[in-house]
């Protein structure tokens, strides 16, 4: 697989952005960026709202799914680009969440939300209006999605990849130190989990550093066994999802698995091993 | 334990409460030739350099992190390639606030 089959720059999007089959969606999970500029013709899917259900916590099912990109405009023969904020987390997420449903063509802006505003590019706030379809999702592909009892038994005998800030893999701070610290889970990281934050992978503008450098990061930093299966994870699965990326999609790595109930699961489990301090 | 929120960052950063006043704050703002800079970035690295957090910049040119006490480093990325740094210490229970110039680029 080759960084054009995944990703597309800036300029591509600019020289796309009108074309029949093409359709731009950025992905948030405050989307009140979308509603004071976004890039022309962009549609908006809404993490929280549009990808969660509503009461359990999991994802909407396939039914869920369809609907949503009906309503939005999406056909199964579309080429869906993502894009969004926050280093392409929420963006970085829809991918893997659109490959478990399904639907191969689907691309990432390389650079998200954030080198298209760095760069000055136009954004616009009129919302397009596209005409519904009758969207046709799959059964979910469970091939790219770790559940717990998988992660437990995962200890020491695949790799592990905590992608969160190295103060939260020690335990030190429990969320991002974007949001306030207070949760009720404990802290820490699963045991023999190699600490590779997601932000290694990114440089400063948010796209994506070249293969060579990743496949370094990874491989002889990080000590990963490209010989075996992978899962990684974070606190909520969508910086996990930006790391499900670049393994699965960038590098080729065949089994990579996000385990989107992640840290938030993890360490309110009883009885699970919990590991402090820096990895080992 | 609420329901897990997701882990984007609003511009400017989440608002103060009571309910996290205990927190190791650290905010401000950013300005160019005294106007606030609302397109661009402020990331949070730790003592190691490594990347923390980042938030996009508020309308005021306003961003705030919730830190733990430490040595911390704040970075600002803007359009036209314009950058600033700035080291501070945060404690728990305090606000360090910080006035970040970056030059028009």
């Amino acid at each position: 697989m080759s960084r054009s089959d995944v990703l597309v720059d800036a300029d591509w999007v600019e020289a796309h952005l009108g074309d029949p089959g093409v359709v731009l969606v950025e992905v948030d999970e405050d989307t009140s960026a979308y509603d004071k500029g976004h890039i022309a013709n962009a549609v908006k899917i809404d993490w929280k709202k549009d990808l969660q259900d509503p009461v359990r916590r999991d994802f909407v099912d396939s039914r869920g799914f369809e609907e949503l990109l009906s309503a939005r405009g999406i056909g199964n023969d579309d080429l869906v680009i993502l894009y969004g904020g926050n280093n392409n987390w929420f963006a970085a997420y829809a991918y893997w969440y659109f490959r478990l449903y399904g639907h191969d063509k689907v691309k990432l802006l390389d650079g998200g939300r954030k080198k298209w505003e760095l760069d000055s590019r136009d954004l616009v706030t009129e919302v397009p209006s596209r005409a519904r379809t009758s969207y046709k999702a799959k059964d979910q592909d469970t091939t790219l999605r770790a559940f717990r009892d998988e992660v437990v038994a995962a200890i020491g005998q695949r790799n592990l990849v905590d992608v969160r800030s190295p103060d939260e893999f020690s335990g030190k701070l429990l969320a991002p130190a974007h949001l306030p610290q207070e949760q009720a889970q404990r802290a820490g990281h699963i045991p023999t989990a190699k600490n590779v934050p997601w932000s290694k992978a990114a440089n400063d503008d948010g796209t994506f550093k070249p293969d060579d450098d990743l496949r370094k990061l990874y491989g002889d930093e990080a000590g990963l066994d490209f010989g075996k299966d992978t899962i990684a994870y974070c606190r909520i699965g969508e910086r996990s999802a930006h790391t499900w990326f670049v393994l699965h999609e960038l590098l080729g790595q065949a089994n990579v698995k996000n385990y989107d109930g992640s840290w938030t699961e993890y360490g309110s489990l009883v009885g699970v091993p919990i590991e402090l301090g820096e990895g080992r | 334990m609420s329901e897990p929120q997701g882990c984007g960052a609003p511009a400017g950063g989440v608002a103060v409460t009571e309910n996290n006043s205990g927190e190791a704050i650290i905010e401000g703002t950013v300005t160019s030739d005294g106007a606030p800079v609302s397109v661009g970035y402020a990331r949070l690295l730790n003592d190691g350099g490594e990347f923390v957090a980042e938030v996009p910049l508020g309308p005021d040119g306003g961003f705030r992190f919730f830190a733990a006490p430490g040595t911390w480093t704040v970075r600002v990325l803007a359009p036209r390639g314009a950058r600033a740094e700035e080291t501070v210490t945060a404690d728990r229970g305090h606000t360090t606030t910080l006035a970040v110039t970056v030059s028009a680029g």
